[in-house]
């Protein structure tokens, strides 16, 4: 779901033209559309470093955790799902809206690493990491865009 | 629904990549052509009733459909018909908006043709109607514009028939 389809159908449940408002939203959204590929290309060039950088930022607060416990093959599926929340911030970037990220990524997250036995805590603290990797590698501006998605995986593992 | 971005990240997603330099270059495209998209929507918006008035003369009134025996023929009918060319116009519109026709095939096309089958409703008067449409929306929103709207016409009428 992105921005565009969310006042749609939000038009559409009142049968209706989306209203002055609702087409300035659009107007807006589109005109930062260049930002917006700029940030999820940024983002998808250096999803590696995000993770690599952040992983090791994480290990220094929180030394005794799955991805860090000497276990190859746990400390790969960790990097590899802190890239997926990287890529899912994107998605969410260019899409103007949350929620691609919470349809994919945080509907349920607590429950699975609950069930994955990864202490929730950990992961969280990981997301700043992540999230301040993130914003290093971009301008202020570009950085006030991302920061509210990483903010909103950190809220759902509270 | 679907729209130009949603469609490009669904499939991104489902290959666990990030949206590869072509559909960056569509989505470009799309947040590029997104002001025209705006400017039409409003213009439609404010002139909906002009157009389905317009289309209606300029399809169906002087024709067998609204004489009796036609199923355009007795008020009741008249009004459902210009009930449906006003969401015909309106869905249009949001799939215009969007870039892309899921929203017409969700919540137009499914089962409509049977529903007019049964109505005993024309295919072909109704295809006529949604290419005049076409025109008329096109004389009012210029070349560019209406060329966009021309497509979810044309995907309504290759829908019906």
């Amino acid at each position: 779901m992105s921005l565009v389809t969310e006042l749609i159908l939000s038009a559409d449940s009142e049968a209706r033209y989306p209203a002055p408002k609702e087409i300035r939203i659009y107007q807006d959204f589109v005109k930062t559309g260049e930002q917006r590929i700029r940030i999820a290309k940024i983002l998808a060039e250096n999803e590696q470093r995000i993770v690599q950088n952040g992983s090791a930022r994480f290990w220094e607060r929180c030394p005794n955790t799955p991805s860090n416990c000497g276990n190859e093959r746990k400390t790969a599926s960790c990097q590899r799902d802190q890239g997926w929340y990287v890529r899912l911030i994107a998605y969410s970037i260019l899409a103007g809206s949350e929620r691609p990220l919470e349809e994919i990524g945080t509907v349920g997250i607590k429950e699975m690493y609950n069930n994955l036995e990864i202490p929730i805590r950990n992961i969280a603290e990981c997301m700043r990491c992540l999230k301040e990797e993130a914003m290093s590698l971009m301008s202020e501006e570009d950085g006030a865009e991302v920061a509210p998605y990483f903010d909103l995986i950190i809220h759902s593992l509270s | 629904m679907q729209d130009a971005i949603t469609t490009l990240i669904n499939t991104s997603d489902t290959q666990g990549k990030y949206l590869d330099e072509s559909s960056l270059n569509n989505l470009q495209d799309y947040f590029r052509s997104g002001e025209l998209r705006a400017r039409a929507a409003m213009t439609i918006s404010a002139n909906a009733s002009t157009i389905v008035t317009r289309t209606t003369a300029k399809s169906l009134l002087y024709t067998d459909i609204t004489a009796p025996g036609g199923n355009m023929y007795t008020c009741r009918r008249y009004a459902a018909c210009v009930r449906d060319m006003d969401y015909f116009l309106r869905y249009a519109t949001y799939a215009m908006l969007a870039g892309d026709p899921s929203i017409l095939d969700e919540r137009v096309l499914n089962g409509l043709r049977e529903t007019y089958n049964s109505l005993g409703v024309p295919v072909g008067a109704t295809v006529r109607a949604v290419q005049a449409m076409k025109e008329v929306t096109t004389e009012m929103l210029g070349a560019d514009a209406g060329k966009e709207m021309g497509l979810y016409f044309d995907h309504i009428c290759t829908g019906l028939s």
